[in-house]
């Protein structure tokens, strides 16, 4: 797949995890490593650069096994983008859709 | 590949960030590693998973470097860089695109200053040659031609060629004016400066 595109997939796939509940990041690469096929260690550059744009906030919190887990938590700006990614997404599939849909009709 | 040689490798592709973003970032990879093994995974097939380190490096770096740019102003090691493939690529341009015209362009110059001096001399010499026939009979003939003929029309190519030679000063200026932007255009983009 085209990277820039796969790119922008998981910028969607992280905040549409996120918008569920605040994670780890642990937790998080492995709910999308494994539905999509990535290589697990570009998510967390994907993850530093989205909380540098300010679309979630971290905070430690201790574990029951082991030491303390940074958790990602979605901020308001971050769930305002995740809707206009999912939009973008929504109209994006649907118009491919109707294209391999026509194809095949053809 | 052992979690060590990974953490190894990423922390030395992990250029342009400071000490504490470093630190970090390989905390990130070190707790990855600690939560795969807990769960059972090989070093290895963690290692695997995460994908080659120099190129996971590698992500952070573009990171940085848009952040420089988006900065501004900055004058760090990439917008060195920046300048210097910039004026590598310019060099290349300008020798390939910018060499050739100009230097037609030079020659072009040259001819049409020629035609413009060359026009007022001639002017000039020919309206002065009735009164030399004059002044030194037998010196020059005047080829059986009117010498009230002859001078006006030398009067009138000499004004042709006064003319083509303010004409050739405001090309001139402007010739030299477009080199000068030329110029600060290539100083501008290998600065980058506004």
């Amino acid at each position: 797949m085209n990277i820039q595109f796969k790119k922008g997939v998981l910028e969607l796939c992280v905040l549409v995890v996120l918008c569920r509940k605040d994670s780890y990041g642990y937790e998080l690469v492995q709910a999308i490593s494994k539905n999509i096929d990535i290589a697990e260690g570009t998510v967390y550059p994907l993850l530093r650069r989205l909380m540098k744009e300010g679309y979630f906030t971290t905070y430690i919190q201790e574990s029951g096994e082991g030491p303390a887990r940074k958790y990602y938590q979605i901020t308001d700006k971050g769930r305002a983008y995740q809707a206009v990614l999912m939009a973008e997404w929504t109209r994006f599939v649907a118009g491919v859709s109707t294209l391999i849909g026509k194809e095949n009709v053809a | 590949m052992t979690r060590e040689k990974y953490l190894a490798d990423l922390k030395h592709s992990l250029v342009r960030m400071s000490d504490e973003e470093r630190r970090d970032v390989l905390y990130d990879y070190e707790e990855h590693f600690r939560m795969g093994m807990a769960e059972g995974r090989s070093e290895d097939q963690i290692a695997r998973a995460l994908g080659n380190p120099r190129i996971v490096g590698k992500a952070y770096a573009i990171d940085a470097l848009l952040d420089e740019s988006k900065e501004g102003g900055g004058v760090g090691a990439a917008s060195v860089l920046r300048a210097v493939f910039a004026s590598i690529s310019l060099g290349f341009f300008n020798i390939i695109f910018v060499l050739g015209p100009f230097l037609g362009l030079v020659g072009v110059m040259i001819g049409l200053w020629a035609t413009a001096v060359s026009l007022g001399v001639s002017g000039l010499a020919v309206l002065l040659s009735p009164l030399a026939a004059v002044i030194v009979p037998g010196a020059i003939t005047l080829a059986g031609m009117n010498p009230a003929f002859l001078f006006f029309a030398g009067v009138g190519v000499a004004a042709l060629g006064v003319l083509a030679v303010i004409g050739m000063i405001k090309l001139s200026e402007l010739f030299i004016r477009m080199i000068a932007a030329y110029v600060r255009l290539n100083a501008r983009i290998v600065t980058r400066r506004k």
